[in-house]
């Protein structure tokens, strides 16, 4: 009878025991991070009797969580890699938005500023015309200046954001370290801290929104967490502190760095996933490329056309001068240098100029080229004398200054600064060398039929002014005398062919005969009304004169909006597919580890009918009691 | 298997959550008439679409550059007609001239009348577009180009005509050089120029002459000198006789591919001169015809070979500015032709363009219709299942 009541007993506080964990898992149903807790129930031993063992009851062994280490890693990097793309999609979908406008987008503004040269080339001394492409290059350079300072916001606001998630990944690591130490110390005294382990797996969870996560949990129950690529964050009780530190080359963009007593390690390159990869990610791969692509296209305008200004005649009857005033290259030298050495970096090349960066050091008594954005090292050519410069990618460097420290670097960029620096420079409109610089004519006296196209200054710098006469000693040879009667150039004549003197070139078309002459002279303002020069504009304009001359400055134009957008469109698509495989991942787990309330009302009927059984048993007990006892008193 | 109760919310909430976006943007779709609100919807079509856009603002650009041609070569073009039709006048005066019968003051009329003539010619080589730019002045288009000074006029032009893009890869020349227009007339008959000896004393005069052999003729200054009224011989300028013969008015006296033909009574002694051809300007030619026939000195045989000549580069003017404006009837034409083409062109671009970047409405609204149903279904099944609870049929 003692037995009963006391089978009857533990059974009773079993399975009070029972409800309250299904209570509490009815309570935390829609707490998120809440792994479901079961009873665990095991017989009493049994006492041996003649008749056998007779068991004794049920005893609580323990409450255990449904949780899966293998579960929660799926979840965890799925959700870096969501997070990674998303801010990736986010940060390229600004820049792809601001782009993308197809009538007021840049490939639009060019267009309209190669439609002012066509107008000015049907009324080339009409101030109207030439007031209007000088409104059109204005507004050139003023759409590409705002590209560019909102790229630079963007910019800034991700260092903001990249600082703000060092500071979350701080205290979500501290947090960690913290359950680390209570949970080591709660297992010590032999008890599973069920919902201190749901709290720390939470915070992991929250951790691999910022930056991809791996754990491995230690004997002692403590899990140590490492980020990116397998920097160490948490080790038991111990987190580490991340630090936005200062980029070598430039102090305005953040590295970040981690910080122990011997000082603080650059670990940019072992961050990857969660928001911070994402943004360090966009970057190197949106951002800074955008902004290198829009001052190719800058420079490429600035180059084409302040090459042609100089290649012909304003109205008032002077040289044209540049049109547009564009960024230099920016050299920055690496806050780790030791040496003196200053580099002065120039362009030279415009078709072989890249939107790359390119990183110069110093190594092993030489200088060595690499490019920074594809990694890959790049010939030099020159000594990096005044005399002979190191010529490379379009650059021109001159290595000046003090000596050299091994292992000094600098990074070059070529283009970055050039939209920033986009102005116009012309101010008036008789400014605009719509003429050439020499105006072509046939002497009256030509009995043949050649006719001369007008006069296209190639090299300004080359071009002597004065009276040039092309003659025809006979009708398949000519020669090119100068005002003082010396012979320039002389050559077999070949229809349409160019004929290049003194930096200039012309060509004749058809069959002149022997003793036909045709004169080129300096243009005087007189010619102001030629067009020939606004046709030089826009030939260069629409030839491909970048990329080594494949790439015309509109389809570079181009191919910044559609390289934008081929990179939001992929991270879009990313980020879609890994919400896809986070969700999966994170049905997966809660199907193992949420409530189910059903389950729970079915665990609860259960419980609740064992625990009404439960009394009857002690009532039972209790009658066999009182049975005896009345037995007794009449017995 | 086990579906937790939370997860179950949050998958069906996420599940109505990703409908609804679609559904916007779906919406967006048919609100703005754009499939390609950015270049990541769709970057391969965005691309082309700019570089459609870039066509399509070029070719448009075109068309206005033919349409601003278009103005001054129809200028040119009724200038060249006012021209001709001067000219046309003063060689009927120049024919009328050309008349043993009338006396000088009969002829010094005329020239008053040829002097008002060659006003209006250099007006009309003066012509210049609503904004006071000259048409004839090649690209020094702010200077008056034809310049009178007493009886000469001098061109102060230049010889450069610009060229304007019509098309992608076609140009056309916007004016005419004065230069080649009124200037660079062939003299004579375009090969050599004839002329009398003043010194002359008979009535001999001399045609322009022909070319009958053009592989035969030397260009030289030749001699046809009378050493009787009845016989000539041909000399060239080495002195060496290229022919000779007995003089009959009105035939054809022959040498080295070319004939002239000297009529009237010379006498003993006259000369006449063949030269090879320069060129004459038509206001020259009009000055030198205006001198000839206010002369009371000239002989008639002087008379009628120097009003001959006239009428001859006359002719030339005349029929090179036939040539000049048939030249700028045909880019007239070609202007037109490359604005036709330029339509269709356009057309098709901003066909494309639309295929590439316009919302197709019967798709987008069976989209739409598709996600609103789904939505529903996700919305009202939701709503059903979640209602399900075993905790309703306890107690």
């Amino acid at each position: 009878m003692a037995d009963i009541l006391s089978t009857g007993v533990s059974g009773l506080l079993a399975f009070q025991q029972a409800l309250d964990v299904t209570s509490n898992n009815i309570a935390n149903a829609a707490t998120p991070g809440y792994s479901v807790e079961n009873i665990n129930l095991t017989p009493q031993p049994g006492q041996s009797t003649a008749g056998g063992f007779l068991g004794s009851g049920v005893a609580v062994q323990g409450i255990s969580r449904a949780y899966s280490e293998l579960l929660a890693q799926q979840v965890r990097s799925s959700q870096s890699s969501y997070s990674s793309y998303n801010t990736l999609a986010t940060q390229a979908g600004q820049i792809d938005n601001m782009l993308s406008s197809s009538n007021t987008g840049l490939t639009a503004s060019l267009q309209s500023f190669v439609n002012a040269l066509q107008t000015l080339s049907t009324s080339p001394s009409s101030t109207a015309a030439r007031q209007a492409l000088l409104s059109q290059g204005q507004a050139l350079a003023q759409q590409i200046n705002s590209y560019n300072s909102q790229i630079q916001t963007y910019g800034s606001d991700l260092e903001q954001q990249i600082g703000a998630d060092i500071g979350q990944v701080n205290s979500v690591a501290g947090s960690i370290a913290r359950l680390n130490t209570q949970i080591a110390s709660d297992l010590a005294s032999g008890q599973t801290p069920n919902q201190l382990m749901d709290q720390r797996d939470q915070l992991i969870d929250q951790l691999s929104q910022y930056v991809s996560v791996t754990t491995s949990t230690q004997s002692d129950g403590s899990m140590n967490v490492y980020i990116g690529n397998g920097q160490s964050l948490v080790t038991g009780g111990v987190a580490q502190q991340l630090a936005a530190i200062p980029n070598q080359y430039n102090p305005t963009v953040s590295d970040v760095g981690v910080t122990s007593a011997g000082g603080t390690t650059d670990v940019t390159a072992e961050i990857s996933g969660g928001e911070l990869g994402g943004l360090i990610a966009s970057r190197s791969q949106v951002l800074d490329p955008a902004q290198n692509a829009l001052g190719l296209v800058s420079v490429g305008l600035a180059t084409i056309m302040n090459q042609q200004q100089a290649s012909g005649m304003d109205l008032t009857g002077a040289q044209g001068q540049p049109m547009f005033a564009v960024g230099a290259v920016q050299t920055d030298p690496s806050s780790t240098n030791a040496g003196g050495a200053t580099l002065t970096v120039t362009r030279t090349n415009l078709s072989a100029l890249t939107a790359d960066d390119y990183q110069l050091s110093y190594q092993g008594g030489s200088w060595q080229l690499k490019d920074a954005t594809s990694g890959q090292s790049v010939a030099l050519s020159g000594a990096g004398t005044v005399a002979s410069p190191f010529q490379a990618a379009g650059l021109s460097i001159v290595v000046g200054g003090g000596a050299p420290a091994n292992g000094d670097s600098y990074l070059i960029q070529p283009t970055e600064q050039a939209p920033a620096g986009l102005a116009l420079l012309l101010t008036s409109p008789s400014q605009i060398a719509a003429a050439s610089l020499a105006q072509t004519a046939a002497s009256a006296g030509n009995t043949g039929s050649g006719t001369i196209s007008s006069a296209t200054i190639t090299a300004p710098a080359s071009w002597v002014p004065g009276s040039y006469t092309l003659t025809f000693t006979s009708p398949t040879a000519y020669q090119v005398t100068n005002g003082g009667g010396t012979v320039v150039a002389s050559g077999a004549y070949s229809a349409g062919q160019p004929i290049s003197f003194a930096g200039a070139q012309v060509s004749v078309n058809g069959a002149p005969a022997a003793g036909d002459t045709f004169s080129i002279t300096s243009s005087t303002a007189a010619n102001s009304g030629d067009n020939s020069n606004v046709l030089a504009m826009i030939g260069a304009l629409t030839a491909n004169t970048l990329a080594g001359g494949t790439t015309s400055l509109t389809s570079a134009a181009n191919n910044l909006v559609t390289q934008v957008g081929v990179t939001t469109q992929q991270a879009q698509a990313n980020a879609s597919a890994q919400q896809s495989v986070n969700q999966d991942a994170s049905t997966a787990r809660s199907n193992l580890s949420g409530v189910n309330l059903d389950a729970e009302a079915a665990k609860m009927l259960q419980f609740q009918q064992a625990y009404q059984a439960m009394a009857q048993v002690i009532q039972a007990s209790g009658t066999m009691f009182t049975s005896l006892i009345n037995a007794i008193r009449y017995g | 298997m086990t579906i937790s109760t939370l997860t179950f919310q949050t998958n069906a909430l996420a599940e109505m959550e990703a409908l609804q976006s679609a559904l916007t943007q779906t919406q967006t779709q048919l609100s703005t008439g754009s499939k390609l609100p950015n270049a990541a919807a769709n970057p391969a079509a965005t691309e082309q679409v700019n570089q459609l856009n870039m066509a399509l603002a070029a070719s448009q650009q075109y068309v206005s550059n033919g349409t601003a041609a278009t103005s001054n070569l129809q200028l040119a073009q009724s200038a060249l007609t006012s021209a001709t039709n001067t000219l046309q006048s003063a060689r009927d005066l120049a024919v009328e001239a050309n008349n043993s019968a009338l006396s000088l003051s009969d002829r010094q009329d005329l020239a008053t009348q040829l002097q008002q003539l060659q006003q209006a010619l250099l007006g009309a080589a003066n012509s210049t577009d609503p904004a006071g730019n000259y048409l004839f002045a090649g690209t020094a288009s702010g200077t008056q180009p034809f310049a009178q000074t007493g009886a000469s006029v001098s061109y102060q032009g230049d010889g450069q005509v610009n060229q304007v893009q019509i098309g992608p890869d076609q140009s056309i020349s916007a004016g005419d050089s004065g230069d080649a227009v009124f200037m660079n007339i062939p003299a004579g008959n375009g090969t050599f120029t004839t002329a009398a000896t003043g010194a002359n004393t008979g009535s001999g005069s001399i045609d322009t002459g022909s070319v009958t052999n053009a592989a035969a003729w030397v260009p030289d200054t030749y001699t046809i000198a009378f050493t009787s009224p009845t016989q000539y011989q041909v000399t060239n300028s080495g002195g060496t006789v290229v022919a000779s013969g007995a003089y009959s008015s009105g035939s054809a006296i022959a040498f080295d591919g070319v004939q002239v033909t000297v009529s009237g009574a010379p006498a003993s002694g006259d000369q006449f001169t063949v030269a090879p051809a320069g060129k004459a300007s038509v206001f020259s030619t009009l000055s030198n015809l205006i001198t000839t026939l206010n002369s009371s000195s000239l002989s008639s045989g002087q008379l009628t070979t120097r009003i001959g000549t006239a009428i001859q580069q006359i002719d030339n003017a005349l029929t090179g500015f036939g040539y000049v404006q048939a030249s700028v009837g045909g880019r007239l034409n070609a202007i037109t032709t490359a604005a036709n083409g330029a339509q269709t062109t356009q057309t098709q671009l901003q066909g494309t363009i639309s295929t590439l970047s316009s919302t197709d409405y019967a798709a987008a609204a069976t989209q739409l219709s598709t996600e609103e149903l789904a939505l529903q279904a996700a919305q009202q099944s939701y709503a059903s299942i979640a209602k399900l609870s075993l905790f309703n049929y306890l107690g």
